[in-house]
């Protein structure tokens, strides 16, 4: 009953209710289907013959099987490719520290630079000064007075 | 004795081990009665017996068995209503 080719429905499991094609005879108690379901190896028992056979060759390919059960008026979703999927979580902070880092320019130490950063000491330096001097002479001159 | 709240049976008594290492006596709410198929009325298995508060939280594959008629039929009723469907 369960050649290749057979059209059955699947009764057991998540694929129950769905169509598929007998691909191979494995066992007295096992055969390989392929269709609406996925493809894999199938007890008799969680199947339910139709009275339809397809013509495929033993293990026909899953672009095969579709194709002849789009003939049928059966339609099957097409299996996508598995892509390299890129992780929803949140990356770690460390990671993207990192990241800024390489894409920031690196600072070069030059002569220019540091004869810059000497001047602008100084001049904070001098600006700084007086104030200090004023502070002390009116210390003086209450400890005068 | 317990308090006159705590006197009915209508709350259940659990034993909650404490860190002291003593097991003390709680009062909990029962848990609502085991969910049974639709057709022929056994117990479904695979579907667990929690109050709603904690059955939120669960994802829905934890809830029902992935097949149609999941959590309402069990497996052997529901081969007989596709096999009856396929049939038709």
């Amino acid at each position: 009953m369960f050649e290749i080719g057979r059209l059955c429905v699947k009764i057991a499991g998540r694929d129950a209710g769905k169509k598929c094609v007998v691909i191979d005879v494995l066992d007295n108690n096992f055969v390989l289907i392929d269709g609406q379901t996925r493809r894999r190896k199938c007890n008799l028992r969680h199947l339910e013959p139709l009275d339809k056979i397809i013509i495929l060759t033993k293990n026909a390919s899953n672009d095969e099987v579709i194709r002849a059960l789009k003939e049928e008026s059966i339609e099957c979703e097409e299996k996508k490719e598995a892509k390299h999927k890129q992780s929803q979580r949140p990356t770690k902070k460390k990671a993207v520290n990192k990241k800024l880092e390489e894409a920031k320019p690196k600072k070069v130490k030059t002569k220019e630079a540091k004869e810059t950063k000497k001047e602008n000491t100084e001049t904070v330096e001098k600006a700084e000064k007086p104030e200090t001097k004023k502070k002390s002479v009116k210390k003086e001159q209450k400890s005068v007075e | 004795m317990p308090a006159p709240r705590y006197r009915s049976r209508s709350l259940r008594r659990v034993f909650v081990r404490v860190p002291s290492g003593k097991s003390v006596l709680h009062y909990r709410k029962r848990k609502p009665s085991k969910p049974t198929c639709g057709s022929c009325g056994t117990i479904l298995k695979g579907v667990p017996r929690e109050r709603p508060f904690k059955m939120q939280n669960m994802p829905k594959t934890f809830k029902r068995p992935e097949r149609p008629y999941g959590g309402v039929l069990c497996s052997k009723c529901t081969r007989v209503k596709i096999k009856a469907m396929t049939r038709q």
